[in-house]
């Protein structure tokens, strides 16, 4: 029947686990013995609470060592395991209580100290509640990983908080002033045991990464001298490799384990570090070519985070972005931006010896100076070593070179490289050509440029007006320099003019030694000095008798030629011989003839005089050379442009509130007196120090005063300039604090 | 009053004297026939004006670079004759005497 067979069944199994369970004693022995044994082992496993004494004190070790052989001969350890599990479980909301507590706790107080008591309190059940080692590595592994399940669904986000600042706590302060913090090597084993190390890696690391960000911000914000990168990483080997040895290095025993954490986390640490840095120089890199060549270190921390850090493109962004706002606006003098070009060239030069870069950059900044109408003039009277040019785009280190305008790439350079992988379609493999060949490429042609060198080379050698043969040959080294750059033939009108100058000295010697003249002509090629200034002027009385003597005599000594005056260009020195009085003066060539002109007639209307001198001369021009002679006290005005000729001086006041009246009615700067001068320059360049300090924040006057000597025409000393600055202050519209100016800001 | 001039430093141009425009009127057009060169520029093989690359003048009134004529006297197919008017060239003494000795004997006799 199915029933006996049942029954039989359920005997044989109840008989084999009975058996299993009486371990083969006789009657009921064995049975007693596994209930004791299972009661001994449950005791011992126990979750209890932390005033308890620990199950070792109950129990003999040989006996529970004993009852555990027992069950597990009977295989009922894993239903031990399983009620040790739930005994937990039911046991955990006692440390959860208390959890929320400390974590109110920090939350009050907002004091870590309670995070870290949280964390030691949960060691301790942990350390109460684990299984002895004796009883095997199973009963252990269970209880870690569920005692881990049950805190970390119990700590909440305010913990992680909390846990975040106490990382960051036990961190090498930023300022090296403060001390640092003792290790505590309780807690980071703490940390470890209970699992936080593995589950806030990331926590952990963050806190590193805003520590080393906070550190690179702080130490080099605005250091740009010297190089930053060896003194960062030394101090994270000082400072940080320590407390990442706490953090990561609790495991490691032998120093190849050490080695290669170092390297693994180390080199994470050190690329965040390098990333921080770059980031920062990316930002300040426009003043940084500011500053240059005293932000080389600078420059040389970012080629090396450049190596290791991919941020070319951030770079070329920031810097096109940051020309774009400061430099390429109608405010920046053209000086000023050709400067900045040239130190942006050598700056990233250091950081990019390729070129790519600076291609990538230069291009808006070569498109605007091409707009500019006087880029050409600037970069010649560099050139020429204008004085009032200001600092020299050339280096002098640098060697002079013939211009380099090769387009073409030449194939047979045995040191041709391929192009960068970043370089772009457009980007021409420039061969490291000199500042000078760059600049001048910013044009399709030379020409230009040797056009401009002529006009300022003659107006140069114009103004020589003493036979100054040292003046002439400096201009002539000048020139012998620049034909190595730009070819001899290009040059060869130059050398006309210079020739010019010497002939004419020559010339001029003969003929004064022959007869003895007030002339000192210098005698030009026509066709080889720039068109000069139009202007005619019929020179009258003796002036006249002057010209044409030494012009017999220049046809005397050279027959075949004859001399055609530019009467309007030159210089008189003169005296004039009053009653009372005499006036020296060195004046042009009208006012001269002007004055002649009174010699022989002491009333004078303007229209009179300009028919006299020949009618093409403009009345502005005729209204400045009376004025010159109204200023020196020589003439006084009667009526409306009637001048009449003071042979007995007239009290200075009088003669002052005409000039004030006439020249209000005309406006001409050249007539108003030195301070007018120099207030109306200095309104000029207002607009120039307004858009210095909108762009760069603040400045020392020192700084504000080398960047105006760019400006076309400024020649105002510093103290001049810092008495506007005063001035402009107390109009409220700059602030002064520790000698920096900056704007007012209302 | 009186004014005494002390010291005055003018510019001038040199131009030569050619004789036929003796005054000073508007001498732009004049050029060299052979190069169309100003007379005050130099010819094409020269660099320098003036001294370095005189004029010469012929019987026939006629004006040139010396350095053009005497390249173009030296070509067969000049025939010796001015290249304006196809007139056998003689250089005219007075001018030239002062400038290059012999110059007016030379050229004829280029072969
Ligand atoms: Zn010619
Ligand atoms: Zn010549
Ligand atoms: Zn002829």
């Amino acid at each position: 029947m199915a029933t006996d067979a049942l029954r039989a069944q359920v005997a044989s199994k109840w008989q084999e686990s009975f058996t299993r369970l009486n371990q083969n004693e006789p009657g009921l022995v064995g049975l007693l013995n596994f209930s004791q044994a299972w009661n001994i082992a449950r005791e011992c496993v126990r979750p209890r609470s932390l005033e308890e004494p620990d199950a070792l004190t109950q129990y003999e070790k040989p006996t529970f060592q004993a009852s555990f052989e027992l069950l597990n001969k009977c295989r009922r350890l894993p239903i031990l395991l399983e009620t040790f599990l739930e005994d937990m479980r039911k046991r955990f909301p006692v440390i959860k209580a208390e959890m929320d507590q400390y974590t109110l706790d920090y939350q009050r107080t907002s004091d870590t100290i309670h995070i870290l008591n949280l964390v030691l309190r949960l060691l301790q059940w942990y350390q109460k509640w684990i299984p002895r080692p004796e009883l095997g590595a199973t009963l252990q592994s269970a209880f870690v990983l569920s005692f881990q399940t049950h805190i970390f669904s119990s700590l909440s986000p305010t913990f992680v908080r909390g846990f975040k600042e106490l990382c960051a706590s036990t961190l090498p302060p930023v300022d090296s002033d403060t001390i640092l913090p003792e290790p505590n090597p309780k807690m980071w084993e703490a940390f470890e045991i209970l699992g936080l190390l593995d589950r806030y890696e990331n926590i952990i690391a963050s806190v590193a990464y805003e520590h080393i960000e906070t550190y690179v911000l702080t130490t080099c914000a605005g250091h740009w001298s010297e190089s930053m990168l060896v003194h960062l990483r030394k101090w994270m080997a000082d400072k940080i490799v320590p407390w990442m040895m706490l953090m990561y290095g609790r495991t490691v025993t032998t120093t190849n384990d050490a080695q290669s954490m170092l390297q693994n986390v180390g080199s994470r640490f050190d690329f965040h570090m390098a990333k921080t840095l770059c980031d920062l120089r990316t930002q300040e890199i426009f003043d940084i070519i500011i500053d240059f060549p005293d932000s080389t270190g600078a420059l040389q921390d970012l080629r090396d985070c450049l190596h290791r850090v991919d941020q070319r493109a951030a770079l070329v962004h920031a810097l096109r972005k940051a020309n774009q706002k400061r430099l390429l606006h109608p405010g920046a003098d053209t000086r000023l931006i050709l400067t900045q070009y040239v130190a942006t060239i050598k700056c990233l030069r250091i950081i990019d010896p390729p070129g790519v870069l600076l291609f990538k950059v230069a291009d808006p900044i070569r498109r605007y100076l091409r707009e500019r109408p006087d880029t050409i003039r600037c970069i010649v009277s560099n050139l020429v070593g204008d004085e009032d040019s200001g600092d020299s785009l050339v280096d002098e280190s640098e060697p002079i070179q013939p211009l380099q305008q090769s387009e073409l790439e030449e194939y047979t350079d045995p040191n041709w490289e391929p192009e960068p992988v970043d370089a772009g379609p457009d980007f021409r493999a420039n061969k490291p050509s000199d500042v000078i060949s760059t600049l001048i490429s910013i044009y399709d042609s030379k020409d230009l440029f040797v056009k401009e060198l002529q006009v300022l080379l003659a107006q140069r050698l114009l103004a020589i007006t003493d036979d100054n043969s040292e003046k002439v040959e400096k201009e002539r080294r000048n020139i012998e320099i620049l034909k190595i750059r730009f070819g001899e033939a290009a040059l060869q009108v130059c050398e006309v003019m210079l020739k010019d100058m010497t002939d004419s000295k020559r010339i001029n010697g003969h003929i004064q030694s022959h007869k003895e003249s007030v002339i000192h002509p210098t005698i030009i090629s026509k066709h080889f000095w720039p068109i000069l200034e139009a202007g005619e002027i019929s020179m009258p009385g003796q002036f006249q008798t002057f010209q044409d003597e030494y012009a017999k005599e220049f046809s005397a000594f050279k027959p075949d030629k004859k001399l055609r005056w530019l009467p309007h260009m030159g210089t008189v020195h003169l005296e004039l011989q009053l009653e009372d009085r005499a006036i020296e003066a060195d004046v042009p060539p009208l006012e001269a003839a002007f004055i002649e002109l009174f010699s022989e007639q002491d009333v004078w209307t303007m229209d009179q005089l300009i028919t006299k001198t020949g009618l093409s001369v403009d009345r502005k021009a005729a209204l400045k050379a009376l004025l010159t002679w109204v200023d020196l006290g020589a003439i006084k005005e009667v009526s409306e442009h009637t001048f009449k000729l003071l042979e007995v001086a007239e009290a200075s006041t009088a003669g002052r509130e005409l000039r004030a009246a006439t020249t209000s009615v005309v406006e001409l700067p050249s007539a108003l007196s030195i301070q007018q001068q120099q207030a109306e320059q200095m309104k000029l360049y207002w607009k120039f120090i307004e858009g210095m300090l909108t762009n760069l924040g603040s400045l020392p006057i020192d700084r504000i005063q080398s960047m105006l000597r760019l400006a076309q025409g400024y020649d105002q000393t510093v103290e001049q300039l810092g008495a506007f600055m005063e001035a402009a202050r107390s109009e409220g519209l700059v602030i002064t604090r520790d000698g920096m100016w900056r704007l007012n800001p209302k | 009053m009186k004014v005494i001039i002390k010291r005055w430093h003018a510019v001038a141009q040199w131009r030569w004297d050619t004789g036929v425009s003796s005054d000073d009127g508007d001498e732009e057009g004049d050029v060299c026939g052979i190069c169309r060169v100003p007379f005050e520029g130099c010819c094409p093989s020269c660099k320098v004006p003036g001294d370095d690359c005189p004029l010469i003048w012929g019987e026939c009134t006629h004006v040139f670079h010396m350095h053009c004529l005497l390249r173009w006297i030296g070509t067969a197919a000049s025939n010796q004759q001015c290249p304006m008017d196809r007139r056998p060239w003689v250089t005219a003494e007075r001018k030239v005497k002062n400038l290059v000795p012999g110059a007016g004997a030379a050229a004829p006799s280029a072969s």
